[in-house]
């Protein structure tokens, strides 16, 4: 469809590669960042990371859906992308792609793990898409 | 080219000071290119906005042998919106960013010239809907372009070569230019993008001759500022035309919220030379979050008519106050003189976001005709003749509702009724020939937190096509400006993103998201032929004529709010809101590209006669 759709499985391969040879890596990994209940009940950090997901319209590049635009799918992206690489990313940005940097943004700063923990969540297909809510108990 | 433009400028400056007073001098040369139908010398035709064409060798019984004369790869990908320009022997063709810049001899399609701008990317995340750029404006043997990084240029027609550049605006504060730049006599006028990043809308007028800013005058803020006249500067007030007073702006806001108050520039400008009065639409009031900016936002979302020499407003006439849905009131603002109630009124017709087409006194800025233009439109039972204000039904009403509230079916959507593409006046039967959406959305607003360069929108929103309606996301329609009534519709699978074209061929011609060229009878709306390119087309229809033969172009290459927003962007659960059809099928019909399409007859079809003027 589009211009992405062929640099994205590109930075894909990269990844692959880079995870193959540091396997510890991707298995400190696979503890979930996120907890969640019923596809959109999600804790504090987690919550904050959709607001801010939301409120920097990241949606206009990746999709309501993280499904991908003219910014490629993060569904997929957040498989291969370990969180140091989406740090950078969205701290520096990729200005020759079209991602703009982030870090001037105190609401990024402040919950990027979070955002990252909620990107995590979307791509493992345990949050909903669309609005998530606090857990029972969590700060709203 | 910064340092270079600062140099010029001091240089200027003294040269101004020696200047005690400066009038509108006609630019002889447009105005002469204007007036002959060979040529396509601004984006519109005409100082007035009308997209009409006198050249009639292509005509209604002949169309259906029109095909492709020559193509042109223009190289870049995303939405092409616009239309090239051609002046005598040479076209100018225009690209997305980076915004290149070709001239084409008609002779053999060689290139004289090009202009391919140096840009810093960092200006492509801040665009917002696309990286488009609505084209080239002529004027004083200079091409003028507008880059995406808010440079002005203007370059010699004949070399290339630049003759001088201005910057209008700042990129690291969310500022781009997606605009084309308007040459009226002897100054280029140039607006602002960036409603989503807390910008201040601004009209900025230039010396055609050698770029020293003459005027700039905002959409909000102090009334020097605006350039306005408490006094003198007029607006429709209890069916009447009254000052707008001291403040009209200021205290229509909370705090300072109106230097964060969008109303940005980004449309199509007309102009009148009897009255000397330049019109454009203003857009969305900064935040997409209504409870977040109480008061009606002045002067965001209203048509302006000001005096060409000195930037100062005659009247405003605010069309969506306090703004709850993103309808930008950028559309086109055509001039015509027509009858209304049996009087020839000097009026300005304006199809806005809002999905209500108004008709005015240009002159005085007395309100005479506002009417939906889509049934389908349910924000807003009407407006109040009376106090010019669309009475708001509460259902869809997103102040109402307030934030993390997500309002459903309201109509039209964000992309409104009509979006940037623009009508044509059809000077024979005196309709309005209307490209238009037929798409309803979803919207929920949220709260947010400025930060200079970020995204300051606060709303998430779903769009479809209008329910209950023929299933389509779009219309091409004929509409009576002076009674406020369609004349004709035709539906279309996708919304109308191409702008009209109108030719005293008796044919309309506009393009559509699939890639189809279509020549349609301006009486009925039936279809008389169509000729499918590669992409999706959101550009506009142009004409000229050349060695004796007509000619009909149109940039192919799909992009823009709905088709790279929206082509890839609904999924299943949006489609299951009940809605058949809608932009995510687009990608069934097209792909993204970049070329430029001209058609004619065959020898054997032309008819003798090439020109008919009326």
């Amino acid at each position: 469809m589009n211009f992405w759709k062929l640099v994205i499985p590109c930075l894909l391969v990269t990844s692959a590669v880079l995870a193959e040879e540091a396997p510890t890596k991707v298995a400190s990994a696979s503890a979930k960042p996120y907890t969640v209940k019923e596809g959109n009940k999600v804790d504090n950090a987690t919550l904050l990371g959709w607001r801010t997901w939301r409120a920097l319209a990241c949606e206009r590049c990746h999709g309501a859906e993280q499904e991908g635009l003219v910014g490629p799918p993060l569904v997929e992206s957040l498989k291969k992308l370990s969180k140091e690489e989406f740090h950078k990313t969205v701290m520096d940005g990729r200005p020759e792609k079209g991602m703009p940097p982030f870090s001037a943004s105190k609401m990024v700063t402040d919950n990027w793990e979070g955002l990252y923990a909620y990107l995590k969540g979307r791509s493992d297909g345990q949050i909903k898409p669309g609005h998530v809510y606090a857990m029972d108990g969590a700060k709203k | 080219m910064r340092y270079e433009y600062r140099s010029m400028w001091v240089g200027v400056a003294a040269l101004a000071a020696t200047v005690t007073s400066v009038t509108a001098l006609a630019d002889p040369d447009l105005e002469k290119r204007m007036s002959d139908p060979a040529n396509w010398a601004s984006q519109a035709g005409d100082y007035a906005n009308h997209r009409y064409s006198d050249l009639a060798q292509i005509n209604a019984s002949n169309v259906k042998n029109l095909q492709v004369a020559w193509t042109m790869s223009t190289g870049v990908l995303r939405g092409h919106e616009g239309s090239p320009l051609v002046i005598g022997d040479t076209m100018y063709v225009h690209t997305p960013f980076p915004n290149n810049v070709f001239a084409v001899s008609l002779k053999d399609q060689t290139y004289k010239w090009k202009y391919e701008p140096k840009q810093d990317v960092s200006v492509v995340p801040v665009m917002c809907c696309d990286t488009v750029n609505r084209g080239l404006a002529y004027g004083d043997g200079k091409i003028f372009l507008q880059q995406a990084d808010t440079t002005l240029v203007a370059l010699d027609a004949n070399t290339g070569k630049v003759v001088w550049s201005a910057k209008n605006g700042d990129s690291k504060l969310g500022e781009t230019n997606t605009n084309a730049p308007h040459v009226f006599k002897d100054k280029v006028i140039t607006g602002i993008s960036g409603g989503e990043f807390g910008v201040r809308g601004r009209v900025i007028a230039y010396n055609i001759k050698d770029g020293k800013k003459v005027w700039t005058g905002y959409s909000t803020g102090p009334d020097n500022e605006m350039l306005m006249d408490p006094a003198k500067t007029m607006t429709w007030t209890n069916g009447k035309m009254a000052p707008v007073g001291k403040d009209s702006s200021i205290k229509t806001w909370k705090g300072d919220q109106w230097k964060l108050g969008g109303g940005t520039t980004w449309g199509w400008y007309s102009y009148d030379p009897k009255l000397n009065l330049v019109y454009y639409g203003s857009g969305n009031p900064g935040t997409w979050n209504p409870s977040q900016r109480p008061g009606d936002n002045k002067w965001s979302m209203t048509i302006w008519a000001r005096d060409l020499d000195t930037g100062m407003t005659k009247w405003v006439y605010q069309m969506t106050p306090h703004d709850e849905w993103d309808f930008d009131g950028v559309n086109e603002v055509p001039l015509v003189d027509i009858d209304i109630k049996g009087k020839k009124v000097p009026a300005l017709v304006h199809f806005d976001r809002n999905g209500i087409a108004y008709t005015m006194n240009r002159e005085t800025g007395e309100l005479l005709v506002a009417q939906k233009y889509d049934p389908k439109v349910n924000w807003t039972t009407g407006v109040d003749m009376k106090t010019g204000r669309p009475s708001v039904v509460k259902q869809f009403s997103t102040d109402a509702a307030g934030p993390d509230v997500n309002v459903k079916d309201i109509c039209p959507a964000a992309l409104g009724t009509k979006d940037q593409q623009p009508a044509s006046f059809d000077r024979k039967s005196g309709l309005f020939m209307v490209p238009t959406n037929h798409v309803c959305m979803t919207y929920e607003p949220f709260q947010v937190e400025y930060t200079a360069g970020q995204p300051y929108v606060g709303a998430t929103l779903t769009m479809f096509p209008a329910p209950g309606s023929h299933g389509g996301m779009g219309n091409f329609i004929a509409w009576d400006a002076g009674t406020g009534k369609i004349a004709w519709s035709k539906p279309e699978k996708f919304s109308v993103w191409s702008g009209a074209l109108t030719t005293a061929g008796n044919i309309v011609f506009y393009g559509t998201l699939e890639g189809y060229v279509k020549a349609i009878d301006p009486k009925n709306g039936n279809e008389l032929w169509k000729f499918k390119t590669p992409s999706g087309i959101i550009g506009n229809l142009f004409t000229y004529q050349y060695n004796g033969k007509q000619y009909v172009g149109v940039y192919s290459g799909i992009g823009g709010w709905a088709g790279i927003g929206m082509a890839a962007g609904l999924t299943e659960s949006t489609a299951g809101l009940g809605a058949v059809g809608g932009y995510k099928d687009l990608a069934k019909y097209t792909t993204l590209g970049g070329s430029l399409f001209v058609f004619a007859l065959p020898d054997s079809g032309a008819s003798p006669t090439a020109l008919n003027v009326n």
